[in-house]
């Protein structure tokens, strides 16, 4: 319940700011203009605007989580709105998470309006059958948001708006590179290459949830793809969120 | 402010737990202590030492002390904003360490801050749920409440748009929403205009009557003295003094005033130097006394001279002249300037 609440206050707090309605605006005018730039794809139109569709979603999605995302406990310490919540019967744990949740939220929102406007246009074009790709690849990008959210309210949680925008951007570089990392991990002495191998498995597996390429080709992925990025998301945000809501509990508010 | 009083619904306690109940002091701190660290130089500051405190279920404790005493960190160490450094504390018996503490808790911060994008009701309903209370029925106090507290007229207006009294009468009303058996209270006269105070004293008058314990802290001290049954003094983070009002103020030295005219050539005799003290104004002359143990042979003494004596008047030190006596180390005496504009 109290979770709930506060989900829904960050949702309306994120969907009622200006911020979210200027990226949806950006992002949809992006897919637009893929159409006027298809004839010089050299016959690759299609792919383009697919690529470039989905690409936008997880880009505008992550400038969401930077401006937005990481200020969000931030900017409730520093304005002191928390005092008002946190001194009725909510625990620290239920405020972080219904941070996320909330945020969350209205990602999943600007991922299913982009991932509409991309549709439909396809649609225009006579690619209906290409729906069910870029459906799935809109919902990881979703998931790929969600898990930048929680590291987002973990940074929040812990530090200024301007560092915890560096953190998260930081953790989305170098965790769209976790598998290359991996790999480049063995091709480094011993002591570099188990803290390489360290740091691709702290970070999040990007890449799990980027299909961009299978759909620009139409293709969809198996549902054991789905199924364990979804378990993914799931389980990196929770120890995230568990990691943030350990060191919140001792938090003062001065 | 308009009339239409949320009233209250009264509360389901009964029997042995009812006893217990009444028996819990409404707040209680045992040696609660809070001090900062320095990240980088690891030098200690002391917010609050060793803190004693029992406010009892059903009165109105001033918590009074000079800026930066250590009044906002007690009251933040209550709410849960601040983790003690050393010490316990409970909330009408449940641990500060739990989040059921403050259930039945109503606490607004000094200079509340609110969510900008949500108008007032949106604000009071979602304030309302969370503090335990249905949909329905926060959306029915909510709409109550604004009206109690004036902003009734405009409940869609959203909070970027209020003044600083508005908020802050916007805050007391989140506060009492779910009618808390404690309330407490950091500066809430704060900012408020005499009117917005008179309101604030009505509505803290009005809790007691229904039984709600109230911990304020104020720099107001004539509001503190109207409300408080207890005041609690604090001063650099240690509890200094827990009295009645009426214990501190019957404590104080009682001056004497005595009004009189026809005394301009009049020198006070040597005898009486030390305990009078003379002021002249272009009417009269008034002299004041240390106290009343001396009052007859002075009266005698004016009244042999052919002073015609206006008027001999008690004077009571105010609870803002104790507790400057209490926080500045001198002893309490009514300024006598002050007396005469009062």
């Amino acid at each position: 319940m109290t979770v709930a609440l506060i989900a829904r206050n960050t949702f309306r707090e994120a969907t009622r700011d200006r911020v979210l309605a200027g990226v949806v605006i950006a992002g949809v005018l992006l897919i637009l203009a893929t159409q006027p730039l298809s004839p010089l794809a050299l016959g690759e139109g299609q792919r383009l605007t697919i690529d470039l569709g989905l690409t936008g979603i997880s880009f505008f999605g992550l400038l969401i989580v930077l401006l937005v995302g990481t200020s969000l406990v931030a900017k409730e310490i520093e304005r002191r709105t928390i005092f008002n919540l946190l001194s009725r019967p909510i625990s620290r744990p239920a405020y972080l998470v219904g941070k996320w949740l909330g945020l969350s939220g209205a990602l999943w929102v600007v991922a299913g309006v982009l991932g509409l406007a991309l549709w439909l246009l396809l649609v225009a074009r006579g690619l209906a059958s290409h729906g069910p790709a870029v459906l799935e690849a809109a919902y990881l990008a979703g998931l790929e948001l969600t898990v930048v959210t929680a590291l987002a309210v973990l940074f929040s949680a812990l530090s200024t708006p301007v560092l915890s925008a560096l953190y998260t951007l930081g953790f989305y570089c170098v965790g769209q590179w976790s598998w290359d990392l991996r790999e480049f991990a063995h091709h480094f002495p011993a002591a570099l290459g188990s803290t390489l191998a360290v740091v691709a498995d702290v970070v999040p597996n990007l890449p799990i949830f980027n299909m961009r390429a299978l759909a620009a080709h139409g293709e969809v992925t198996t549902l054991f793809h789905l199924g364990l990025a979804t378990v993914y998301a799931v389980v990196y945000s929770g120890c995230v969120l568990g990691l943030a809501a350990a060191a919140f509990e001792s938090r003062d508010f001065k | 402010m308009q009339s239409s009083i949320p009233r209250p619904t009264g509360r389901s306690v009964s029997g042995q737990s009812a006893a217990t109940e009444v028996s819990t002091p409404a707040v209680r701190t045992v040696g609660l202590a809070k001090s900062y660290r320095h990240p980088w130089t690891g030098k200690v500051v002391t917010g609050l030492e060793a803190l004693d405190l029992e406010v009892v279920r059903g009165e109105v404790m001033g918590y009074l002390g000079p800026n930066g005493a250590g009044k906002t960190t007690t009251l933040k160490l209550l709410t849960g904003l601040l983790k003690p450094t050393r010490g316990e504390a409970w909330l009408l018996g449940e641990s500060i360490t739990q989040v059921a503490s403050r259930r039945r808790l109503g606490f607004l911060p000094e200079q509340p801050y609110f969510y900008e994008y949500l108008n007032a009701l949106e604000y009071l309903e979602m304030a309302g749920q969370l503090s335990g209370l249905g949909a329905h029925d926060a959306h029915g106090r909510a709409q109550r409440w604004l009206g109690r507290v004036g902003l009734g007229e405009r409940p869609g207006l959203i909070l970027r748009k209020y003044s600083k009294g508005m908020l802050q009468r916007l805050g007391l009303a989140a506060a009492l929403l779910h009618e808390p058996d404690l309330l407490i209270l950091d500066e809430p006269m704060s900012g408020l205009d005499p009117f917005g105070r008179r309101d604030v004293r009505d509505l803290i008058l009005e809790q007691r009557e229904r039984g709600t314990t109230v911990l304020f802290s104020s720099h107001i001290l004539p509001d503190v003295e109207v409300l408080c049954d207890r005041v609690a003094i604090i001063l650099n983070g240690r509890l200094s003094r827990v009295a009645t009002v009426g214990d501190l103020v019957r404590g104080s030295r009682q001056q004497v005033e005595i009004r009189c005219t026809g005394v301009r050539p009049l020198e006070i005799v040597p005898e009486l130097r030390d305990v009078v003290r003379r002021h002249d104004h272009p009417n009269e002359t008034d002299f004041l006394l240390d106290d009343d143990t001396r009052l007859d042979e002075t009266l005698a003494w004016l009244l042999r001279h052919g002073a015609q004596i206006r008027a001999v008047t008690p004077q009571r030190a105010t609870l803002e002249e104790l507790f400057l006596a209490t926080a500045g180390g001198t002893v309490a005496e009514p300024s006598h300037q002050e007396r005469k504009s009062a």
